[in-house]
């Protein structure tokens, strides 16, 4: 990284959040509902511990190579075309889920704000964004995370807060409704909503102190994971596990039954979808912009810039793979479970090597010795 | 790094006519020195500038005994002082020297240091630099056989006076203003920093203007390297002239093709004086009537004098409205459209109604429709600034309420779009830097674009499109979205309200000033002090009694 190190805590902390919240919002309610009906809130909890746990060992992973990202440290660990093999992974993981939350966002788009809009045009139009946006350095690139970060927490708050006069909490009871074996595949479901907090690999080699990474990333997971908590929580409360089950985003349902005191404006729907606009530009071009940086290191690129554009044909392609939206969702459900192979396991897999690599070489050190 | 770029194959392109500008001719003088004939430094001299009329010769004898010649420009010296104080102490020997023999070798030294009452006398040996600071309006005074001339400050320029500022005008504060001479305006800025690390630099640009500019700081509060890179970006200009600030602003500026203004202009010398205290640097230029802050960051577009000048309630209040109004004339119309075109669900219905019921005999689109009279509005507003004031209040008159009314009668706007638009316009007005205004003038077509294509999710990508730029912006170094991101705690508190001056005891940090302490601590004892003064008076007569009747939140404010 040649540009100076000027990240700061908070701006790492805000740029994970930022970025882990994005248009997953939408579908959360259900995806925990799913697994686990009225004990959809358990469901979030255990997910958001998986998704800290993973946030962990990469940080834990990062600090260890403050100078470097995973796609740089994996060679030094696994080895050079070991290290490069499993890197093409993340890239093209990432790759997909840019285009999965294009597609997603697209899709809402066009059923709730632009009803005669192609979807190709709402995908290629957030996709561009992201491209434009991704030339910048890295600075700009928390900066721009930086700035966003109330537009994002406030929405949900207000829904939250406007639409808990509704709110009956029989409904979220009991607390654990489902077994073992459902609620450990809907926490995953959910931890894979966080991927997102992979970015932390890129952040930690422009940080001005690379040590209070880990602070960031706890600060990052108790506020979006809060939020998101609070999010299932009022939902269910609101609508009860079994409606739920019907809607597709129920956020957005939320969304539709609040109103402003006053009849300022009689739906906020569409003013919710338009600010989360902003939030699901933020998820996108963080992994967009993950992907062209790793693509840069791998291939040991000098310049970022042109690839941003290389890239966009390529994701405008994926994103238009699914056939239709019960398709998408079935896509993003396994790409997102097996996403976490990506983004926990193989780290954790890198964690253990690294350390029993350094372990031997201080037994080696100390033999000569 | 465009611009140097064509600067650079632009002057590429022209070495070979340098020859002919009569500035460079000079400098490629090959007997430069001055001979001590008074003959041929006349004939150089005419060779050099008799070409003008206005250019004058007088030969005279100092003391009756030397002979001597004047060289100046009679219209840009000033004639009393010529005749006053060069002439008359030269022709009429003083008292003092009536007794003294001397030699032509001392004379040069007596006559500047006992007989010229001039302090602004020097002495130069280059014919070159005599002809330079002919034409900058100092008389030269050449001795027969003596190898040295003397020249003497007599530059007289009709100024006009300080009047208030027109552009930046304040309810509360000083009224002085900048004017055209860059003498004046540094006295109006020296005048209000009588310390010694206030550092005034100064340097020439552009071949025929040789604008004096200058560089001005405060040691000790600016960053070094700002300071540096001030003067880098200066000295690399290569222009032939220099007519205003703004000539320098477009060579320095770290993104031209950006709408948004990246240095700030400014008539008001306060306005100058508490930038260079924040950390700033400031350009002038001889004959502008501004001075350029640099580096910049954008919540200062909207910031005025006022605000510091006034208690920090009212302060905050108007940087409210003044921020509400920026929003206005940035996104007011976009959103109309979307409403009207893509989301009238979202009104409350008697509204939408009425607004259906005034769009009844409109024949386009409410995007064409807030374009015709968004573009009428630029074009009445463009005509008002070039009118004389005598036309300028009626055609405003004309145009805003004949014609609108006219529109709205014609069939082709709706009322509604006519107090939409009217809003945006009032709302880019209420913005206190033109510049800014302006910019965000030109980013409302293109999301007014956006809106009338994708609706309200057109405005918000258009929305970010430009913070994202913005974000990405630096003048001088410095993030041009700074303190609100990157995140500055002491920086915050100037940006959405202005918090009271004892609140904000440091400098902002973005600007990197080597010295953050903007209160000190004796002082802010005091300020508490005077503060709590009516709780003091009631505790001596109370007894004593802590004042917890008061409001307990007042107590520790800093």
């Amino acid at each position: 990284m040649e540009d100076p190190k000027e990240v700061t805590t908070v701006q790492a902390a805000t740029t994970l959040i930022s970025t882990i919240i994005g248009v997953g919002v939408l579908p959360l309610p259900l995806f925990a509902v799913r697994a686990g009906d009225t004990g959809a809130p358990f469901i979030t909890l255990l997910g958001i511990g998986i998704a800290a746990f993973g946030l962990f060992v990469v940080t834990k992973l990062g600090l260890r190579h403050s100078d470097k990202t995973i796609i740089t440290y994996s060679e030094d660990i696994l080895g050079k075309w070991l290290g490069r093999f499993f890197s093409l992974f993340v890239i093209v993981f990432f790759s997909i889920l840019t285009a999965l939350a294009a597609r997603e966002f697209g899709a809402v788009v066009i059923t709730a704000v632009l009803l005669e809009t192609p979807l190709e045009v709402t995908v290629i139009v957030m996709l561009l964004l992201a491209a434009i946006s991704a030339r910048n350095t890295m600075n700009t690139f928390a900066y721009i995370h930086n700035f966003y970060i109330p537009i994002i927490l406030a929405p949900v708050l207000i829904i939250v807060a406007l639409s808990l006069k509704n709110a009956n909490f029989l409904y979220v009871r009991p607390f654990i409704s489902s077994g073992l074996h459902d609620s450990f595949f809907g926490a995953l479901t959910i931890a894979a909503l966080f991927q997102g907090s992979f970015i932390m690999t890129l952040i930690i080699p422009s940080m001005k102190n690379p040590k209070s990474a880990m602070k960031a990333g706890w600060w990052a997971i108790f506020i979006s994971g809060g939020l998101y908590l609070l999010l299932v929580l009022a939902t269910v409360a609101i609508f009860g596990a079994e409606e739920i089950k019907r809607l597709y985003w129920p956020t957005l349902e939320l969304a539709r039954t609040t109103s402003l005191p006053g009849n300022i404006l009689q739906r906020l729907d569409v003013i919710f979808i338009s600010v989360w606009v902003i939030a699901v530009f933020t998820t996108i071009f963080a992994s967009y912009f993950l992907t062209i940086h790793s693509v840069k290191q791998l291939f040991r690129l000098q310049d970022h810039k042109m690839l941003a554009y290389f890239m966009l044909p390529f994701i405008f392609i994926l994103a238009m793979l699914p056939q239709n939206i019960v398709q998408l969702y079935d896509v993003i459900k396994i790409a997102g479970r097996a996403g976490l192979i990506v983004t926990i396991l193989y780290p954790m897999l890198l964690y253990i090597i690294d350390a029993m690599k350094s372990k031997r070489r201080k037994k080696g050190e100390s033999k000569q010795a | 790094m465009f611009i140097f770029r064509r600067r650079k194959q632009k002057k590429a392109g022209s070495k070979p006519r340098v020859n002919e500008i009569p500035s460079k001719a000079l400098e490629e003088i090959e007997k430069n020195d001055l001979t001590g004939s008074i003959e041929t430094t006349v004939q150089f001299m005419k060779e050099m500038l008799g070409d003008s009329d206005d250019f004058s010769v007088k030969h005279f004898r100092i003391f009756g005994r030397f002979h001597a010649v004047l060289f100046y420009f009679s219209n840009i010296t000033d004639k009393d002082r010529i005749d006053n104080e060069i002439l008359k102490p030269l022709m009429y020997m003083p008292e003092h020297l009536l007794q003294r023999e001397m030699s032509k070798q001392e004379l040069i030294t007596v006559l500047v240091e006992e007989t010229l009452f001039d302090s602004q006398t020097n002495r130069a040996n280059k014919l070159d630099q005599l002809v330079n600071v002919i034409l900058r309006g100092e008389t030269v005074i050449v001795i027969e056989g003596i190898t040295e001339a003397i020249h003497v400050g007599t530059r007289k320029i009709e100024k006009r006076s300080i009047k208030s500022p027109e552009t930046e005008q304040a309810i509360l504060g000083p009224r002085e203003s900048y004017i055209e001479s860059i003498a004046t305006n540094i006295a109006l800025i020296r005048a209000r920093l009588p310390t010694p690390d206030l550092c005034v630099k100064m340097t020439e640009i552009g071949r025929l203007t040789k604008s004096m500019v200058s560089i001005c700081y405060i040691k000790g509060i600016a960053n070094e390297k700002v300071i540096k890179e001030v003067e880098k970006r200066l000295s690399e200009i290569d222009i032939d002239a220099v007519l205003d600030i703004g000539y320098l602003e477009q060579f320095i500026e770290d993104n031209p093709f950006s709408p948004f203004p990246q240095t700030q202009a400014t008539e008001r010398p306060d306005k100058t004086v508490a930038n260079l205290a924040e950390g700033r640097v400031a350009i002038l230029v001889d004959g502008s009537p501004f001075a350029l802050l640099v580096p910049v960051v954008f919540n200062q577009f909207y910031q005025t004098f006022d605000d510091y000048s006034s208690r920090f309630l009212m302060g905050s209040f108007a940087r409210l409205a003044r921020m509400l109004a920026l929003v206005f004339s940035l996104i007011f119309p976009s959103l109309y459209v979307s409403f009207i075109s893509f989301n009238p669900e979202l009104l409350p219905t008697e509204f939408a109604v009425a607004v259906a019921g005034g769009r009844a005999g409109v024949p386009y689109p409410a995007v064409i429709e807030v374009l015709i009279i968004e573009i009428a509005m630029e074009v009445l507003r463009e005509a008002t600034v070039r009118m004389p004031k005598q036309v300028g209040g009626a055609l405003s008159i004309v145009g805003v309420l004949v014609v609108g009314e006219a529109a709205v009668n014609a069939g082709l706007a709706s009322p509604i779009t006519v107090v939409v638009i009217a809003l945006t316009s009032i709302g880019s007005f209420a913005t206190p830097a033109y510049v800014a205004a302006f910019a965000l003038r030109m980013l409302r077509f293109p999301i007014l674009f956006l809106a009338g294509i994708f609706g309200l999710y057109g405005v918000v990508i258009g929305v970010i499109f430009i913070f994202n730029h913005m974000l990405s912006l630096k003048s001088f170094g410095v993030p041009y979205m700074s303190p609100v991101s990157p995140g500055d705690s002491q920086g915050l508190k100037d940006v959405i309200i202005r918090s009271p001056l004892w609140w904000m005891p440091k400098r902002p940090a973005f600007l990197q000033p080597t010295n953050r302490d903007r209160l000190g601590e004796v002082k802010n004892k005091v300020l508490q002090h005077s503060k709590v003064g009516n709780d003091q008076r009631e505790e001596v007569q109370n007894g004593g009694s802590k004042r917890g009747h008061n409001g307990s939140g007042s107590d520790n404010l800093n």
